[in-house]
């Protein structure tokens, strides 16, 4: 009647099994859900010479990795930098042709029109989704350097990374109204105010990278959050690596961001998670030679 | 405007800034007496923020033994005592030398182990608001604990802290005035309790007036005798921090500091690999500190001390970002920057002259730029800098006063902490210059 005398052994070997399968199933969750941790497309990395000289392609490729990037769009100044990241992670390297042929021509390349010169020979060379990031504030975007940029975009059917004020699209998009635009860091606008350009430009797309505002302890920011939800096909994320350092904080950034978009609707933190990026810019580069 | 409409519009407002309109208005009378060639109303206006010196002391509401004097002698006995380090050869003097202007002269920190970070001098320490390059302690005595227990810094713990109380009878006589108890390693407030003791003293740090408290002085009063002795070249610097350089926008009041955080261009690669995250990693070590001010360490029963920490969030910028640092006593604190990277104070004006501007994020207004100084903008700018020191030499503070009831035990003990002070400068002699 007493089943003690047989239940040792069999509870034992339950428990085994038991603890097996605790075991496995925290292995096969574990597993799960590094699987399900949300993909990030950064749609802003820079990987200059100074960069380059730290972080190596190799080392600077497993930074990339170790955040879970499903992809990175890049570029630097020079355009080497992209180009050595390209080399050796076509998979994961998005190019973006930077006009700066060095550091320090942030404020002068809009006036030097032998950047024309040399975006004309890169463009010729490699293959790219965009054109920038480039500085460029109001009246300097209708600049004859300026203009060129515009058409070579609309030539070779690239977009324009363009960090700038909202004078500066307006005048882009006058030069060209099919112009398609990546408004970098929103231009550090307020959300009504980029939800407006949005409303008004539907080519006009906007990255978060360098700012704060949107987001705080995991949770979007109220009015963020109507513009997420407003233009969920519209806004990426990115880090922003403009000192060789801040590619330490890449890792960081990618899981700050997944932070605060779990805050919002599966698919709207998809979309502008990782998404758009692939819809975008991922998949310019599978088309083309 | 007129000078004088200016002036009078601001004495209708409140009484804080009643006080600037006289400082105004006087600035107005003088800079009418010095003609044009000399500081404006608006530069003397300015000036006068930057002082008075030295300035109202204190007491830390969060630290009890804020000002006691028991606590104040524990705390230097304690300060210069390598009895805390695990080695038993390194104080905190080890690093904040008193004749270098608590500071070693060294790039970067050597306790157990090579840091990472320059050792900030302590003259005026009290009047803070954030401590560490980072700002990674949000009270004094937080951050005079930390290199007590890091292992790389002295490497100390509570057993050690209690014994080496318990076995000068002075310390032990200091603690149980101080706080009412006896030194236990088992309490858990012991470490603050001593950390609150270094903290009491340092809080007595308060640096004497320079020839630049001097010269604001003579401008307030409107001395243009007083002001014409002051050598040119530290006037024209003077003009060129408030003007051009724009210094004074983080180089504020009277410590030359608004106490907060800046990237200003400095790499912050550590090496082989890595980097110092500098505020933005302070952010996270402060809100995740037992003895912050959130913590039930701090002694202000009200936590109205705490509010800035209740509302910190680390963010983008603050990575790479390091404490705007007080200039006054720069003369004596060598090298510069967080990573100790810039040998001289000419260098440091250098770095501002030729900043990589590729290196600022152009978040908003920029307020660094290129000053493309010349060699004797450089001079000037350099002179009024070591003008915010006090004349050579400095004066090293003696240990404060004896506590009668303690008298009887000190006579012993102080012979055996000038013992280990005279072994540990010997130590820093052979080892760290």
């Amino acid at each position: 009647m007493n089943p003690c005398p047989e239940s040792p052994p069999q509870a034992v070997s339950r428990s085994r099994a038991w603890g097996a399968g605790l075991l496995l199933a925290l292995t096969v969750g574990a597993a799960s859900a590094a699987e399900q941790k949300l993909p990030i497309f950064d749609a802003h990395i820079h990987y200059s010479h100074d960069a380059w000289e730290s972080t190596p392609p190799k080392a600077a490729i497993a930074i990339l990795r170790k955040a879970g990037l499903k992809r990175a769009m890049v570029s630097s100044s020079s355009d080497d930098g992209t180009q050595k990241l390209y080399a050796e992670a076509p998979d994961l390297v998005v190019p973006s042709l930077r006009p700066y042929r060095k550091r320090g021509e942030i404020s002068s390349w809009v006036r030097d029109e032998t950047v024309i010169g040399h975006v004309e020979e890169r463009l010729k060379k490699y293959r790219y989704a965009a054109i920038g990031e480039f500085h460029v504030y109001g009246a300097d975007a209708d600049l004859p350097v300026m203009r060129r940029m515009t058409q070579l975009a609309k030539q070779y059917k690239l977009w324009l990374h363009l960090h700038g004020d909202s004078d500066a699209i307006e005048r882009v998009i006058r030069q060209d109204p099919e112009a398609r635009i990546l408004w970098a860091h929103s231009g550090f606008d307020r959300p009504e105010a980029v939800r407006a350009m949005l409303r008004k430009h539907p080519r006009l797309y906007a990255d978060l990278a360098f700012r704060n505002d949107h987001a705080s302890g995991g949770k979007a920011d109220p009015a963020w959050r109507e513009a997420f939800l407003e233009f969920p096909d519209r806004f990426l994320v990115g880090t922003d690596t403009f000192t060789p350092e801040r590619w330490y904080y890449i890792v960081e950034h990618a899981d700050w961001s997944r932070g605060w978009l779990a805050d919002l609707p599966r698919d709207v933190a998809e979309k502008i998670g990782w998404r758009n990026g692939e819809t975008l810019f991922a998949s310019m580069m599978t088309g083309r030679q | 405007m007129t000078c004088h409409a200016f002036c009078m519009t601001f004495r209708f407002d409140s009484s804080r800034i009643s006080h600037l309109a006289c400082v105004f208005l006087l600035a107005c009378t003088w800079g009418a007496q010095a003609g044009e060639a000399d500081f404006s109303a608006e530069e003397i206006a300015r000036i006068a923020s930057h002082g008075p010196w030295p300035m109202p002391s204190m007491r830390d509401p969060g630290n009890r033994v804020s000002g006691n004097p028991a606590a104040i002698r524990l705390g230097y006995r304690l300060f210069h005592d390598p009895g805390l380090a695990a080695n038993r050869k390194i104080s905190c003097a080890t690093c904040h030398q008193p004749e270098r202007g608590f500071q070693d002269g060294l790039a970067t920190a050597r306790g157990l182990q090579h840091g990472i970070r320059n050792t900030p001098g302590l003259w005026n320490v009290g009047q803070q608001r954030w401590f560490g390059w980072d700002g990674g302690h949000d009270n004094l005595w937080s951050a005079s604990l930390r290199p007590i227990l890091d292992p790389a810094e002295m490497g100390g713990d509570a057993k050690r802290t209690a014994s080496l109380l318990r076995g000068q009878s002075e310390l032990d006589c200091l603690y149980r005035h101080a706080f009412g108890k006896a030194p236990d390693a088992g309490d858990d407030a012991l470490l603050a309790n001593v950390a609150k003791a270094i903290a009491a003293w340092q809080e007595t740090l308060v640096s004497p007036a320079t020839r630049f408290d001097a010269l604001r002085e003579a401008l307030l009063r409107g001395d243009g005798a007083a002001v014409a002795n002051h050598a040119p070249a530290l006037r024209r610097g003077l003009r060129l921090f408030l003007g051009r350089g724009q210094c004074a926008t983080c180089h504020a009041g009277p410590l030359f500091s608004n106490g907060e955080f800046g990237d200003i261009g400095v790499p912050f690669f550590v090496k082989p690999e890595g980097v110092d995250p500098g505020r933005q990693g302070g952010i996270k070590r402060v809100l995740a500190n037992p003895y912050n001010l959130l913590g039930r360490h701090n002694d202000d029963a009200t936590r109205n001390n705490a509010t800035a920490t209740r509302h910190l969030r680390p963010e983008h910028r603050n990575f790479g970002e390091f404490k705007v640092p007080s200039l006054r006593n720069l003369k004596y604190t060598a090298p510069y920057m967080h990573n100790g990277s810039l040998a001289t104070l000419r260098d440091v004006v250098h770095h501002y002259s030729q900043i990589d501007e590729d290196r600022l994020h152009s978040d908003g207004e920029r307020i660094l730029k290129p000053l493309h100084l010349t060699e004797s903008e450089i001079d000037d700018l350099v002179s009024f800098l070591e003008a915010l020191s006090p004349e050579t030499p400095m004066v090293i503070p003696g240990p404060p006063a004896r506590i009668d009831s303690c008298r009887g035990f000190a006579r012993r003990s102080q012979g055996k902490a000038d013992a280990h002070a005279a072994s540990v400068t010997s130590h820093v002699s052979r080892n760290d210059r």
